[in-house]
C-alpha cells in the first residue's frame, strides 16, 4: 500500500487529536511558565528558622540599636532598628537598612593582598596567608623601629569614638610615632572650640529633644546631623502636635532649600557662607534690645565687657563688638540677604523661647567648621544661657572607662613624642593643635620634614571620600609603603602594598563610645551576628598580634589575648565605675536625664554588665554640664580668647580674640571662574568610608542621578544666562579640577551658586557602583582654617559651561 | 466511475485507520510515555521509616516554631537527641551518625512538597481551622520506606508538588478567600 501525502496528514491529525487529549500540551504550558520564574540568577532566599539577633549598628558613628534577622542562624536577611535602643528607638536609617549589601558585597577582599606589580595595579595583587601577612607588615614596622625611624609610621581611621581608636592610640604611643590621625569630622573643630571657650577637649552636645525652637545654621538636621538615629527620634518629637500645633519650631538657616529646609516651619534662605553674620545679626539684636540672659553673661562669662588679658593689653568684648554698626540689621541683612524685618523677628523668637538652641553645620556634611563661625554660634547659645542650668548645650561626656597599661613614658617624653607629629613641623603653625591631617598630608606631598615610609588606613577610604581627595593621592605618591585593613576593594585598598581585610561591621566586636552630639553619656557593643564569611580578622587582632610580635613596650602596652578579650577587660572597668546604667527596656527617654543625676546601676558586675551589652543593649549616664569643669584662665566660659593670648598670637585687630566673621575667600579668579560650587548630601547617598549601597542608589532621583550622569542643581535664571537647560550636558570647572555633569533646574538653589550631590562617581567596587556620576570630592577646595589648622570645606569657586 | 467510488471509500477506511493510529499513538505517548519521561527518579539520600518511629508523635518532630512558623523536615540536631550513637546497625544507621550527626551536616533530604518561592504558605492557619496533615501529604503511619522522588525535569520540582487549582479548589468549597495576594505576595 502506497501512503500520500494526504495518508500523513490523516496520520498527523490524529496525533494533534490525540496530544490534545493528552496532558502535554497542558502540563508542558504550566511547567513551562513555572520553569519560567525559576531564572538560574533569580535570587532564592534560603528557607528556615528565622531567629534575630541584637546588635549595635557600626557602619557610621551614630550607635543605633539594630537587630538582624536570620534564617537557619546562618544567613543574614534583614537589618531592623531595635525598640529597646534609647537613641533610634526602633528607627533605622537607609544606610543600617542596606547594610546587609555590604556584608554580601562581591567586592569585599576575602584574605590578605600583597601587591607584587606596580603600586594600583589591581592584577598585580597576590593573595597570602594571615601569618605571613602579619609577619610582613610586623617585620616592617621592626626594622622602622630598630633604626629610629618609629615616627616615620603614620597611621588614618576612619573610626572615631570607638576602642578601636583608643587601641591605635595605645599601639602608635608605645611604638614611638605621634601620626596618627581620624578622618574629618565636625567634632575635630567643635572641641576646639570647647577647649578655646571651657578649657575641655570634648565637643559639645546639644539637647535637642528638650528644645522648644531650634535655629538650624546650615546643620543637615533631617538628613542625620551627628547621631542619624538620634536625629530621627529627635524630628519625630519635634513634630508631635500639641493643640494643632507641633512640639518644636524648627527654623532652617540655609543656602539651598535642603530636605532640612523642606521640612522646618521656616526656611531663612541666607547667601552661602554667611550664616555666622545672622548669628552676629541676632546677637546684635539679642544685646540692643536686652533680650539676653544679663545674669549669665555678667557672672559666668568672660569676654563679654571688655576685658583685659593676662599680659594686660586691653581688649574689646564680644558685646562692642556685636553692637558695632556691622552687625545692625539693615548691613546684616546686605551681607547675608535676609531682610531686617526677618532677622528682628528671629532674635525675637529666639529670645522669646525657653528652650531655644542654635546648631550648626555644613551642607558638606560632617566636617570640620570654620572656628570663629563655631564660636559665634557658641556666643548665641551663651546670650541664651544655653551653657547654665538649663543643659541645653553641654560637653558630650566620657565614658569612665579604667585606663590602659601604663607606656612607661613620662610626660615630657610624651609632648616631646607629639611634637614631632609632622604636620607640627611646617614652617607656618596654626595656634591650635587638632587632626592635622591636611598639614601631615601636605608635608608628606612636599617631602617635608622626615619622609612616610609606613601609611596604614583603618575603616577609611581617603582616596574617595577626603575632601579634595587629590591631596592624599599626592601624598600618597611619597609614601613609602600602604597598609589598607579595609574589608572592601575600594579606591584607597586598589593602591595598597598590602591589604589586611578587616571583619565587616556585622562580623565584629566592636563599640560606639559616646555619640556625636548627644549630651547623655552612651556605651554600646556590637557582637558579630554572624561568623566572618570570608577569611578575614579583626584589625584588632593585628595590631595586638604586632604588640606581640614586636615585644617589649608595645608588647607590655598590649597585654590582651584578643579583641573580644580587650573589650571586655575594658567593660570591667566600666562596671566597677559603679556609674550609669543599662536601657533595657522600650521608651526610655534618656534626654530627660540632668547633668549631676545619680543612676543606679542595674548590673551586677563586669561579666553581668558584658553579657547585657553584647547581647544588645547599651549603657547610658547623665549629661556632662558644659560649666561643671571650666578649666580656662578665667574660670568662666570664655568669649575674649585668652587662650589664643597666652598662645601667642598677636593681632592689632581685637576682633581677632572674639568671635566674628571670619569667610576664608576661595582661591581662583572670580571671573574665570564666576560661580561658587556647593556639596550636598541626601538621605540616599553616603560619601564617607562605605560605598553608596545599590539599594540607596536606586533611591536617587532621576534629578540627581540618571544612568552614569551626575546632575548638579542650578537656580533657573543662573541657567538660562549660562545658556543651559534641564539636563544640558555641562563642564563643571574649578581650580582644583574638571568634571561633566548634567544641569538640573531647581527653584531652592541659590542664583550663582552650583550644588552638587556627594557619594557618587566611585572608580573602584564593582559594576553596581563605579561610573556612575562624578566624585565632588575631587574638585572641591579644602581651605586651612589659619587658628586650628584644620580643612575647612564652604564653597569651592567654579565654571560651567555647555559641553 | 464505480472504481473510483470503490477506490474512494477503501481510501476514506485507510484514512480512518491511520487518523486513529495517529490519536492512539498521541494518546499513548501523552498518557504513558509522557510522564515518565517528564519525570526522572531520585532517592533520598538515606531511608527513613516513619514505622519505626511511631512511639513519638508527629508533633515531635515536625513542630511549630514559638514565632508559629512551622519547622518542616527536622534538622540533624533533632535526630541527635536520640540516634547520638547508633541505634542498630542498618546503613542508613551508620550513615545517619557517621555522615551527618557526628560532622554536624544536615541531610539534604527532597522535599515531596516543595512550593516555588512566589508562593506564600503558612501552616498554621490552615492546622488552626482542623484540616488534617493527610488532606494534604501522603499517610505516612504505615510507611516503611520513603516513597521514590520523582523530579520533574523542567521545573526541578517535586510532582507531589501540590498545584494551585488544588488550593483554589478547597478555599472555594470553604468559602475561604481566593485572591491572588493572599499566597503571591
Amino acid at each position: 500500500m502506497k501512503l500520500g501525502r494526504r495518508a500523513f496528514l490523516q496520520f498527523a491529525a490524529g496525533v494533534v487529536g490525540g496530544t490534545l487529549l493528552s496532558p502535554i500540551p497542558w502540563q508542558l504550558t504550566d511547567d513551562s511558565s513555572i520553569w519560567s520564574q525559576n531564572w538560574w540568577w533569580r535570587p532564592s532566599p534560603e528557607r528556615g528558622e528565622i531567629t534575630k539577633v541584637a546588635t549595635t549598628c557600626m557602619l557610621c558613628d551614630g550607635g543605633c540599636g539594630i537587630q538582624a534577622r536570620l534564617v537557619n542562624k546562618n544567613r543574614a536577611i534583614l537589618l531592623e532598628g531595635n525598640a529597646k535602643n534609647p537613641v533610634n528607638r526602633g528607627g533605622i536609617c537607609p544606610l543600617g537598612a542596606s547594610g546587609l549589601q555590604f556584608l554580601y558585597a562581591p567586592y569585599r577582599v576575602s584574605q590578605p593582598m600583597k601587591q607584587t606589580q606596580k603600586r594600583g595595579d589591581p592584577a598585580g595583587f597576590q593573595p597570602i596567608g594571615w601569618d605571613e601577612a602579619v609577619k610582613e607588615l610586623s617585620g616592617k614596622l621592626a626594622g622602622l623601629q630598630s633604626q629610629g625611624n618609629a615616627k616615620t609610621v603614620a597611621c588614618l581611621t576612619g573610626q572615631r569614638p570607638s576602642s578601636m581608636d583608643t587601641l591605635w592610640q595605645q599601639f602608635f604611643a608605645a611604638y614611638g610615632s605621634p601620626n596618627f590621625f581620624q578622618m574629618p569630622s565636625q567634632a575635630d573643630s567643635l572641641a576646639l572650640a570647647a577647649g578655646l571657650t571651657v578649657g575641655q577637649a570634648a565637643p559639645f552636645a546639644f539637647s535637642l529633644e528638650n528644645a522648644s525652637y531650634v535655629l538650624s545654621f546650615g546643620a543637615n538636621v533631617v538628613e542625620g546631623w551627628g547621631a542619624p538615629g538620634r536625629m530621627q527620634t529627635v524630628y519625630r518629637l519635634w513634630r508631635q502636635e500639641n493643640g494643632g500645633k507641633a512640639a518644636t519650631k524648627f527654623v532652617q538657616v540655609d543656602c539651598r532649600c535642603s530636605l532640612s529646609a523642606a521640612k522646618a516651619d521656616q526656611w531663612v534662605a541666607v547667601i552661602p557662607g554667611t550664616e555666622a553674620v545672622l548669628a552676629l545679626g541676632i546677637a546684635h539684636l539679642m544685646v540692643k534690645e536686652n533680650l539676653y540672659d544679663s545674669g549669665f553673661m555678667q557672672t559666668s562669662v568672660f569676654g563679654f565687657e571688655d576685658w583685659t588679658d593676662a599680659k594686660g593689653k586691653a581688649h574689646k568684648g564680644f558685646k562692642s563688638l556685636v553692637l558695632s554698626a556691622e552687625y545692625a540689621p539693615e548691613e546684616v541683612a546686605r551681607r547675608t540677604g535676609v531682610e531686617a524685618a526677618k532677622i528682628r523677628d528671629l532674635a525675637k523668637d529666639f529670645a522669646g523661647h525657653t528652650n531655644a538652641v542654635a546648631v550648626w553645620g555644613a551642607p558638606q556634611g560632617d566636617q570640620p567648621g570654620n572656628i570663629y563661625h563655631d564660636l559665634c554660634f557658641i556666643a548665641l547659645n551663651a546670650l541664651k544661657g544655653n551653657f547654665d542650668s538649663n543643659g541645653m548645650v553641654t560637653l558630650t561626656p566620657d565614658v569612665p572607662f579604667e585606663p590602659l597599661p601604663d607606656l612607661q613614658m613620662d610626660a615630657a617624653a610624651r609632648c616631646a613624642l607629639d611634637e614631632q607629629r609632622l604636620d607640627r613641623l611646617q614652617s607656618q603653625q596654626a595656634p591650635l593643635v587638632g587632626n592635622g591631617l591636611y598639614g601631615f598630608l601636605d608635608m608628606v606631598s612636599k617631602g617635608a620634614g622626615y619622609p612616610v615610609n609606613l601609611l596604614m588606613v583603618h575603616e577609611a577610604n581617603p582616596a574617595y571620600s577626603l575632601m579634595e581627595n587629590k591631596v592624599f593621592q599626592a601624598a600618597l605618591e611619597k609614601v613609602g609603603y600602604l597598609v589598607s585593613f579595609s574589608s572592601y576593594m575600594d579606591e584607597t585598598a586598589v593602591q595598597a602594598d598590602l591589604i589586611l581585610p578587616n571583619h565587616m561591621a556585622l562580623e565584629r566586636f566592636d563599640d560606639a563610645v559616646g555619640l556625636p552630639g548627644v549630651p547623655y553619656a552612651y556605651y554600646a557593643v556590637a557582637s558579630p551576628i554572624l561568623k566572618p564569611s570570608q577569611g578575614t580578622k579583626h584589625t584588632g587582632d593585628v595590631i595586638l598580634a604586632l604588640g606581640k610580635g614586636l615585644g617589649g613596650k608595645v608588647g607590655a602596652a598590649l597585654p590582651w589575648t584578643d579583641y573580644e578579650a580587650f573589650l571586655k577587660k575594658r567593660v570591667e572597668g566600666l562596671a566597677a565605675a559603679k556609674k550609669g546604667a543599662v536601657a533595657d527596656r522600650e521608651g526610655m527617654e534618656l534626654w530627660k536625664l540632668q547633668p549631676g543625676d545619680l543612676l543606679e546601676a542595674n548590673y551586677k558586675d563586669g561579666a553581668d554588665l558584658w553579657k547585657k551589652l553584647a547581647g544588645g543593649l547599651c549603657w547610658y549616664d547623665g549629661p556632662n554640664g558644659a560649666l561643671q569643669k571650666v578649666e580656662t584662665s578665667s574660670g568662666k566660659l570664655e568669649l575674649g580668647l585668652n587662650t589664643l593670648v597666652a598662645k601667642g598670637v598677636v593681632a592689632a585687630e581685637d576682633e581677632v580674640y572674639l568671635p566674628h566673621f571670619a569667610q576664608l575667600p576661595p582661591a581662583g579668579d572670580e571671573k574665570e571662574f564666576p560661580l561658587l560650587l556647593i556639596g550636598f548630601r541626601t538621605m540616599s547617598l553616603t560619601g564617607e568610608y562605605l560605598a553608596n549601597p545599590p539599594f540607596m542608589t536606586k533611591n536617587l532621583w532621576d534629578t540627581v542621578l540618571k544612568g552614569k550622569d551626575l546632575f548638579v542643581e542650578l537656580n533657573p535664571q543662573t541657567a538660562q544666562s549660562l545658556g543651559l537647560g534641564e539636563g544640558s550636558h555641562a563642564m563643571l570647572k574649578t581650580p582644583r579640577g574638571e568634571v561633566s555633569v548634567c544641569v538640573h533646574l531647581y527653584g531652592g538653589a541659590r542664583a550663582g551658586v552650583v550644588y552638587i550631590p556627594e557619594g557618587l562617581g566611585h572608580t573602584a567596587y564593582d559594576e553596581y557602583i563605579q561610573g556612575k556620576g562624578v566624585n565632588a570630592n575631587s574638585i572641591f577646595e579644602v581651605q586651612m582654617d589659619p587658628v586650628t589648622g584644620l580643612g575647612t570645606v564652604w564653597a569651592t569657586r567654579a565654571q560651567l559651561r555647555r559641553a | 466511475m464505480k472504481e473510483e467510488k470503490k477506490s474512494a471509500s477503501g481510501e476514506g477506511l485507510v484514512g480512518g485507520i491511520l487518523f486513529l493510529a495517529g490519536f492512539i499513538l498521541a494518546l499513548i505517548v501523552g498518557w504513558v510515555a509522557f510522564p515518565n519521561l517528564l519525570y526522572s527518579e531520585k532517592t533520598q539520600p538515606m531511608n527513613f521509616s516513619h514505622v519505626s518511629h511511631q512511639d513519638s508523635a508527629c508533633e515531635d518532630c515536625h513542630a511549630f516554631r514559638p514565632d508559629g512558623t512551622y519547622a518542616g523536615i527536622p534538622q540533624t540536631d533533632k535526630c541527635k537527641e536520640c540516634h547520638e550513637s547508633p541505634l542498630g546497625s542498618t546503613e542508613d544507621e551508620r550513615k545517619l551518625v557517621e555522615d551527618y550527626i557526628e560532622k554536624d551536616q544536615q541531610i539534604p533530604w527532597r522535599n515531596y512538597s516543595w512550593q516555588p518561592d512566589n508562593v506564600y504558605f503558612s501552616h498554621a492557619p490552615h492546622k488552626a481551622k482542623g484540616i488534617e496533615c493527610v488532606q494534604c501529604h501522603r499517610d505516612v503511619t504505615k510507611e516503611k520506606a520513603l516513597p521514590v522522588y520523582k523530579e520533574n525535569r523542567i521545573t526541578g520540582y517535586s510532582k507531589e508538588t501540590m498545584k494551585m487549582i488544588v488550593c483554589e479548589k478547597c478555599h472555594a468549597e470553604r468559602g475561604v478567600n481566593n485572591e491572588c495576594e493572599l499566597c503571591h505576595k
